[in-house]
């Protein structure tokens, strides 16, 4: 087979089994060859044993942005891999599985829910074949000329146990390593590269790293043959150190960057990844170089002591932000609104999840734009902000601080799952760039007024500031902050609180509010805003390639709205050539740009099952609209 | 001692005349100024019901918080800076019913706060709804049928989530009060004192008449000592503390049930995971207008296990 530019990935196989880790070395060992990566993590709500899958594409020249299907590669640790995904796999492509799991019949995977069993013996019916393991590997085979490579994974642990002397109770946790290894070499990469991303990855446990670099050795001799049998091209020049890591650990990165100095959190999927980072990293300033102050990462009791004590913490003077999903969310609302009738910046980190209710704890969706822009009760000026990608997500951390400070408000920070626990290849992030900004901190004194009507952004002076008072109160206040429901001060103090809308609109520089990808010569414009940018922006070349001129608009600044630059943006097209994209059901964008800018977006492209929008998906239904077929596309693919 | 600062507010406070909430005022802004605490430096966070409003009627900080959320709040503000006396302030429905579970974290936790709870039986600012701490079947005035609820008792779950300094005043006996706030704010760790309160509006059952006859103090008893001051000590003082905690009926005690300053403060346990805590706070550490703190090398020697060395590069930056 001759090289190729790009290969896609799927690891398969029942949760708790160690994919996760499967996908870290992996990732680092083609990182260290030079290869640019995405690498999606789809599992149940589950701890052991309902089937989870890394969904990875891998390139040789460039960042792969979205996933697709059929995919080259699968390595199947189990019957159910194999069973949920022997379609996605493209022809002459390969499988690696466990030979052990030869004979097993469809029937026989308890782990599997009824309405996917029954869905997968339809396809399997409609192809004519049995539903067992035997039958599908035959149609591979013979059919799609797919090569499907049986190991042994049981006689190859087995002869590991004989070598380290390891208990058998153990053997399991090395089925990570073995899929690594086994994928490593059909992709042809290095050993050393293999080698240091074990080592990596297990840092100081290197009797460990050895250990899964054996079994990378055992197969290299039993898979000889195999080696390289789906080759990327070698891979063009690229930095020569790159980050490696998923949307969690870059926003955990923003944090520090930007001097968080209180975080709390409760733990809720998918967020809690990220402050355990933080946590795991709590002890660094006191520890380096010289101390430059302390964090302190807590889990509180719930979400509403999250929210509140992070509030407290700001109070102080002190950079704070909580982490959470949708129903954590959701308990915060009554302290965001305190912080916005206090004029407090605390800084919320909102990584969307399947809704309602605890909907689809571990899928991803981005269905709750109405309740980061809209929820809690009286009106106030918040800022809600997005981000497209990992590079995005660690720059708009850290902006989130400086706009939450400098206007004395609220910031959502909102990502879904998709962005959380995806990894990614990337630059390391160049903090040359990045800027602090603290906003108007006064040092109070007698007289000291905390809500002075002087200026729409009050002079903030934290707790504990020399001869100085100050009140706070979730009551309407006067400019001490003592209660005060005077109809004249009502109207002052409540406005001031809104009207910072506008200079936060004036100050937010263009590039933060939206980016257009594509070109400025678009005859149709895709919009949306957070993770489904990585995937418009591969359809729009694939389109742009085709002589189509569709560009992409990436919102990133989803309140206040930025009304004005909308209107400017896309007043060269007719509203019927605007399509907005989004994981819900309502693509809600549409509803709130018509709300802002009084513009009308009727073509809509949705997806709402949890799992993330392909490229192929978006470019059927991109065809659909341009040729006029229908107005809105809803996509279901993915298991 | 006369102290340098006037801790009275000159707002005009609007409780009902009467009210149990007067005495609690004068004994904390007595006690102030017994301890002459420095105002910027002091800081009363309360929670929403009558009892709420004290936040805006002394002359240090105050912060006002939402119901049941006052000892999150104070938390956070605490954890940040340490330098800061926290003084929270909330009714029963606040600190007992919806927000109960913060009650307890504070007590786990043992961060050096005090904890005052004004405990009428009642939600004063809802006009006389009953509280977690009003008896199963006593009907006060407002309500419409006798409390269909068992009451919790405050001093018990103090014992029970692990506070340090749990004791009980009484509203009408403020220099006795005053005392005892001076102690909760002086220990180490986490200190709650339950303060009966009469309410004169809405809680006709437990009057000053009703806790006059019946309240007597645990230190007018030589032989009860509830001070841990050896570690042996702390279950024989302990299992006595619940025991003194559950008379109630002809005989309410008040005082001081429990003191144990041999348990760690929540803000030494946070000096074990971050060893820089007790030297720059968060509050203290400096945070700069301009470039951020850390430098490119600092990040990327913070974060080396992200960062994946490639092979047979080509530089080209
Ligand atoms: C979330 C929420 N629910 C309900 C209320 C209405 N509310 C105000 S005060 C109060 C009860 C106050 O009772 P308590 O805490 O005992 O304080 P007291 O007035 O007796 O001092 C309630 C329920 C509120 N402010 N917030
Ligand atoms: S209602 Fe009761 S608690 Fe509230 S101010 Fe009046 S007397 Fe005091
Ligand atoms: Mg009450």
């Amino acid at each position: 087979m001759s090289s190729v530019k790009e290969v896609g990935v799927i690891l398969g196989g029942p949760q708790g089994s160690g994919l996760e880790t499967s996908m870290n070395v992996l990732a680092r060992a083609l990182a260290s060859r030079g290869y640019w990566l995405i690498a999606d993590r789809e599992y149940y709500s589950n701890i052991t044993g309902r089937h989870s899958y890394i969904h990875m594409l891998v390139s040789s020249d460039k960042q792969p942005r979205s996933l697709r299907y059929p995919v080259e590669v699968i390595a199947a640790m189990d019957a159910e891999t194999i069973f949920t995904h022997f379609l996605d796999i493209s022809e002459r492509g390969v499988l690696l599985y466990d030979t052990y799991v030869s004979s097993k019949t469809l029937s026989e995977v308890a782990s599997m829910e009824e309405h996917v069993k029954s869905r997968i013996e339809k396809n399997i019916q409609r192809l004519g074949l049995e539903p067992d393991v035997k039958s599908i590997l035959k149609h591979l085979s013979e059919d799609k000329h797919i090569s499907a490579i049986g190991i042994d994974y049981s006689k190859v642990l087995k002869n590991l146990s004989e070598k380290y002397n390891i208990n058998a109770r153990f053997l399991s946790r090395y089925l990570s390593g073995l899929i690594v290894s086994a994928v490593a070499l059909i992709l042809g990469i290095e050993d050393e590269s293999v080698k240091e991303a074990f080592q990596q990855y297990f840092k100081e446990k290197t009797i460990i790293a050895e250990q899964n670099f054996a079994i990378y050795e055992m197969l290299r001799k039993q898979l000889e043959e195999y080696i390289g049998l789906v080759k990327l091209d070698p891979p063009a020049p690229r930095h020569s150190k790159i980050m490696v890591a998923s949307g969690n650990d870059v926003v955990a990165m923003g944090k520090i960057v930007a001097g968080v100095r209180y975080q709390s959190y409760y733990p809720i999927t998918p967020a809690a990844d990220e402050s355990f980072l933080l946590e795991k990293h709590s002890d660094i300033l006191s520890k380096y170089k010289q101390p430059i102050g302390s964090l302190i990462v807590l889990q509180t009791e719930d979400e509403i002591s999250a929210i509140t004590s992070a509030i407290g913490a700001s109070l102080t003077g002190v950079r704070s932000s909580t982490s959470t999903s949708g129903p954590g969310f959701d308990l915060m609302i009554e302290g965001i609104s305190w912080a916005g009738m206090n004029e407090t910046p605390v800084v919320i980190t909102y990584y969307q999840r399947g809704g309602p209710s605890t909907g689809q704890p571990t899928r991803g969706a981005q269905s709750d734009l109405f309740n980061a822009v809209f929820a809690g009760h009286g009106e106030f000026s918040r800022i809600v902000l997005s981000s497209g990608d990992h590079i995005e997500a660690f720059y708009d951390t850290i902006m989130s601080f400086n706009l939450a400070e400098k206007f004395q408000v609220p910031v959502i920070h909102l990502l879904d799952k998709f962005l959380a626990n995806s990894l990614a290849t990337m630059d390391i992030p160049s903090l040359k760039d990045v800027l602090v900004e603290r906003g108007y901190i006064s040092k109070g004194g007698t007289g000291y007024k905390r809500f002075s009507l002087n200026s729409l952004i009050s002079p903030r002076a934290p707790l504990g500031s020399e001869e100085t008072v100050m009140w706070y109160t979730g009551d309407e206040h006067d400019e001490y902050g003592h209660i005060c429901e005077d109809p004249e001060i009502r109207v002052k103090m409540y406005s001031k609180r809104i009207e910072k809308d506008k200079i936060i609109l004036e100050s937010i520089p263009l590039d933060y509010k939206f980016t257009l990808y594509g070109g400025s010569d678009f005859e149709y414009l895709l919009l949306g805003w957070g993770s489904v940018k990585g995937v418009a922006l591969d359809a729009v070349d694939k389109l742009r390639e085709k002589g189509l001129k569709v560009s992409y608009l990436n919102i990133k600044l989803l309140w206040p709205f930025p009304t004005l630059e909308f209107r400017d943006i896309v007043k060269s097209i007719p509203e019927d050539r605007l399509i907005a994209v989004e994981h819900s059901y309502g693509v809600n964008i549409a509803s709130l740009i018509r709300q802002t800018t009084g513009i009308n977006i009727n073509k809509k492209i949705s997806k709402y099952t949890g799992r993330p929008i392909t490229l192929s998906e978006l470019l059927i239904s991109l065809d659909k609209i341009i040729s006029k077929e229908t107005n809105r596309v809803v996509f279901t693919y993915g298991e | 001692m006369v102290s340098k600062w006037n801790y009275k507010s000159d707002l005009w406070i609007d409780w009902c005349p009467g009210c149990g909430n007067f005495g609690i005022h004068s004994a904390l802004i007595k006690a102030l100024e017994d301890l002459g605490l420095n105002p910027s430096k002091t800081v009363i966070v309360s929670g929403i019901g009558c009892s709420g409003k004290i936040a805006h009627f002394v002359n240090v900080n105050g912060v006002h918080t939402l119901h049941g959320r006052a000892i999150p709040f104070a938390m956070g503000i605490k954890i940040a800076n340490p330098e800061l006396e926290v003084i929270v302030h909330g009714g029963d429905g606040d600190l007992l019913g919806i927000g109960a579970g913060h009650f307890v974290a504070l007590g786990r936790r043992n961060i050096d706060i005090t904890v005052i709870l004004h405990n009428n039986n009642v939600y004063g600012l809802t006009k006389g709804q009953a509280s977690p701490t009003l008896p199963l079947g006593v009907k006060t005035k407002a309500l419409y049928w006798p409390n269909i609820h068992e009451r919790v008792n405050p001093v018990l779950l103090a014992l029970a989530s692990g506070y340090t300094f749990v004791a009980r005043g009484y509203a009408m006996d403020t220099n006795h009060l005053r005392e005892l706030i001076k102690k909760a704010i002086m220990h180490k760790g986490a200190a709650f004192i339950d303060v009966l309160q009469p309410c004169v509006t809405f809680n006709d059952i437990y009057t000053m008449e009703f806790y006059k006859k019946r309240i007597y103090k645990l230190e007018d008893d030589p032989n009860f000592d509830p001070i841990v001051r050896k570690d042996e000590e702390t279950l024989p003082k302990y299992l006595k503390a619940v025991e003194k905690s559950l008379e109630w009926g002809d005989r309410i005690p008040i005082g001081i049930f429990y003191i144990n300053e041999n348990v760690s403060t929540f803000e030494e346990r946070l000096s074990e995971r971050s060893t820089g805590y007790k030297e720059i706070p968060p509050a203290k550490s400096i945070i700069e207008e301009g470039k951020p703190i850390i430098d490119q090398e600092t990040f990327e020697s913070m974060f080396k296990e992200f960062i994946v060395n490639v092979k047979k590069h080509q530089i080209n930056k």
